[in-house]
């Protein structure tokens, strides 16, 4: 299909939005503007980038939209604009689709056997008429709308196969636009969240992305368990949160999520996202030294104070790490507040695995009052063992765009193999007499795929001969 | 691993059809060329086996799986794609000249599978692959990648013929068919990669959808094989602009194939994001 010349009349504008050119112009800059954001980090991950421009260049940044560009009004301005060629070039060039499929089949035409070569035809005995049927009866099995018409001394015969294919370009045309509007819906009337929870904790709300607002689901979610299970090597081999959902006058639904297999409840998805571990309770051990020497164990939580036996002192784990700057091990941040009027709380860490660390580092640095587990005298804390919670990460989402995305991608691809794999094939074949046979000539055309027609009329004239034959000898 | 053994030894063998094929157009005689078939064929006949046989050998050590899930595997399946489509060109074409290019991309791709960087071994499914979509996706990915991988080498040959004037005639320009032959058989192979990069970008979208809760986030690698599949939709457009067939037809080509490279190799080793479970 070469370029129709504008019509007459039309506004400049129309025509340049009817253009192939533009299409093509569009779609080059659409693929050379999206290299950009790959190269240069997006949204959460920009802001490490952004630190190190200098103060102009971060000011063109933003003002391009750099850091967010595939949500920047510019680059949704050119999937506009290609949209909008895609509508117009369809509304330009659909009359001369239509004509083309509504042309009526000219069975009598001569221009398709000029410069037939000579293997396109043969002679059967037998008159034009006998053989005029059978040919008829061969296309009607394997061809649509089969034309005869008789001409002095002549018969010619029509059919033709794949008339509808002229449409797969607009079903792949009218396929973009629907996946452009399932986008469309999916970010005005869907959401976008996650959320983290705890082994044994239950949240009613989750954080939306790009956004700092939390948003209420209607519903509880409780995770009872996250687990991890590992192959031989190390590598993961399944994440698994069992949660319960709990919606107010309903029976509460357990399920485990897995990656890959999503949960849905009362419309909204989750997703197994991430994980990670949050310290749990702390074990201590404290030890008095002096006057009343005792030593006890006690299990605690972080940011609850507890009074310190023999004592009337109140103290707390403050924070917890399980494993300090990822290299000393579980630490326990404890906190002494001491009794009395303007005294000062007393903060100091200590370590679970104090004796090798003693081993690895300098005897001075477990002295200084931050490190040394004896800060507060007469006492001294051990750091037993340090529980962790593992908490799930979920991502959330409601996408009522996706049913729309989903067809489009069937008809994009339905109409891919309308277009490219098939075609408008018109046969005409002519019985005409020669020295005293009928002389059976086969000629056709095809809308694209030359070399597929060809294969296929060899084929036709092959098995009419084959056919034609065979039967005139009995 | 014999998988491994096999695999090396094919290599070798498209080292020495690429030389026959080559040898064939230096020379213009057609005895090294019907050599390079068989031996091509016999190659991808113990490609496929080697293929199959890591599928079987991955059962064996308790995780079963196909093999197409890091970057060894994909590299072996995307060399086995390149000649199994360029086996059925020379079928269908009867020419053999497309082979010298065809084959010596097989065999850089299966060079760099076996150089010491690339970790053979089989592994197992981390929990984001597990999914029936897998397979699919990358089938779809790769057939379509090497379709767009033999355009590539018959663009090359295009622009070749190109300096083809009649005061320079050369045996080897000779051998490589017709610009007019060259161009309808490089769109046809734009056709089938541009069909199977739509299926594997919907595949992966489908697929993204269950694992991630998106089927589309920007991720460079779905932003890549985005950027890819508009250089070739700008390609399928060209045609239907006059003056836009042939040479710049094929110098579009070649920037698509390009966006290929980058989007399989580039994202994975420049780049990061979700994609990159080969490093």
């Amino acid at each position: 299909m070469i370029e129709p010349s504008n019509k007459k009349g039309s506004s400049p504008l129309w025509n340049m939005f009817s253009s192939m050119k533009l299409t093509l112009a569009l779609l080059i800059i659409l693929a050379s503007t999206s290299i950009f954001g790959t190269l240069i980090p997006q949204q959460q991950e920009a802001m490490r980038f952004a630190r190190g421009l200098s103060p102009g260049l971060l000011r063109f940044f933003e003002l391009l939209g750099l850091f967010d560009l595939y949500h920047s009004l510019w680059f949704r301005t050119i999937i506009g604009l290609l949209a909008l060629n895609l509508v117009i070039c369809s509304i330009n060039r659909l009359p001369a689709t239509l004509r083309l499929f509504h042309a009526p089949s000219r069975p009598d035409r001569s221009k398709p056997f000029e410069n037939l070569p000579p293997e396109r035809s043969f002679l059967v005995k037998g008159g034009i008429e006998d053989a005029g049927n059978r040919v008829a009866d061969f296309l009607r099995t394997h061809y649509r709308g089969v034309v005869i018409k008789s001409a002095a001394e002549k018969d010619f015969l029509y059919a033709e196969r794949g008339r509808y294919s002229y449409f797969g370009v607009y079903l792949i045309h009218f396929s973009v636009l629907l996946i452009l509007m399932g986008g469309i819906i999916g970010s005005l009337f869907g959401f976008d969240a996650y959320v983290n929870i705890l082994e044994g904790d239950i949240v009613d709300s989750v954080a939306l992305r790009g956004d700092t607002t939390s948003m209420k689901l209607g519903f509880s979610v409780y995770c009872e368990e996250f687990s991890v299970e590992y192959y031989d090597n190390g590598s993961p081999k399944e994440y698994r949160s069992d949660l319960s959902f709990l919606a107010e006058g309903e029976p509460p639904m357990e399920a485990s999520l897995l990656v890959n297999h999503p949960i849905t409840f009362n419309g909204i998805t989750f997703y197994q996202s991430s994980f990670g571990a949050v310290p749990g309770k702390a074990h201590l051990r404290i030890r008095k030294e002096e006057g009343d020497p005792m030593e006890s164990a006690i299990e605690v939580e972080p940011g609850i104070p507890f009074s310190l036996p023999g004592s009337e002192a109140q103290f707390q784990v403050l924070d917890a790490d399980n494993n300090y700057r990822g290299a000393m091990g579980p630490v326990a941040q404890i906190s002494v507040q001491p009794q009395g009027e303007g005294k000062e709380e007393i903060r100091f860490l200590i370590f679970k695995d104090i004796d090798t660390l003693h081993t690895r580092y300098p005897e001075a640095m477990f002295k200084s009052p931050t490190l040394n587990p004896s800060t507060f005298k007469p006492y001294t804390f051990f750091l037993e063992d340090l529980e962790s919670r593992y908490y799930t990460g979920l991502q959330v989402s409601r996408d009522p765009g996706v049913p729309m995305v989903w067809l489009g991608f069937f008809l994009m691809v339905a109409g891919s193999f309308m277009t490219f794999f098939t075609s408008h094939k018109r046969l005409w074949v002519r019985v005409s007499m020669s020295q005293g046979k009928a002389r059976i000539s086969v000629a056709g055309r095809a809308n694209k795929n030359p070399v597929g027609l060809e294969r296929e009329l060899h084929q036709v004239t092959h098995k009419l001969q084959k056919l034609l034959t065979k039967e005139g000898e009995n | 691993m014999i998988n491994s053994v096999i695999l090396s030894y094919t290599t070798f063998v498209y080292f020495v059809s690429f030389l026959l094929y080559l040898l064939m157009m230096v020379m213009g005689k057609e005895i090294p060329g019907r050599l390079a078939s068989i031996l091509t064929i016999g190659a991808l006949i113990a490609h496929t086996f080697a293929i199959i046989l890591r599928w079987v050998e991955s059962y064996q050590i308790g995780i079963g799986h196909a093999p197409l899930s890091n970057w060894y595997e994909s590299l072996v399946f995307f060399a086995w794609a390149v000649i199994f489509l360029y086996v059925l060109i020379e079928w269908r074409t009867k020419n053999r000249s497309i082979g010298a290019f065809a084959s010596l991309l097989a065999l850089l791709i299966m060079a760099y599978a076996s150089s010491s960087g690339v970790n053979s071994q089989i592994q197992p499914l981390i929990p984001a692959l597990k999914s029936n979509w897998l397979i699919t996706h990358v089938i779809t990915c790769f057939v379509g990648y090497a379709a767009f991988g033999i355009a590539f080498c018959l663009s090359l040959m295009y622009l070749v013929k190109k300096l083809d004037s009649s005061k320079r005639k050369s045996i080897f320009l000779k051998a490589i068919p017709d610009s007019g032959i060259l161009d309808e058989l490089n769109y046809q192979m734009i056709i089938i990669g541009f069909i199977l990069l739509t299926i594997g970008i919907i595949t992966g979208a489908v697929w993204a959808h269950s694992a991630w809760g998106r089927y589309w986030g920007w991720d460079p690698k779905e932003t890549w094989s985005l950027i890819t599949w508009l250089v070739y939709a700008a390609v399928l457009h060209s045609r239907m602009i006059r003056d836009w067939r042939g040479k710049k037809m094929a110098v579009l080509s070649m920037i698509g194939f390009f966006c290929v490279i980058f989007t399989y190799y580039g994202v994975n080793f420049i780049l990061s994001g979700l994609h990159s479970y080969a490093t």
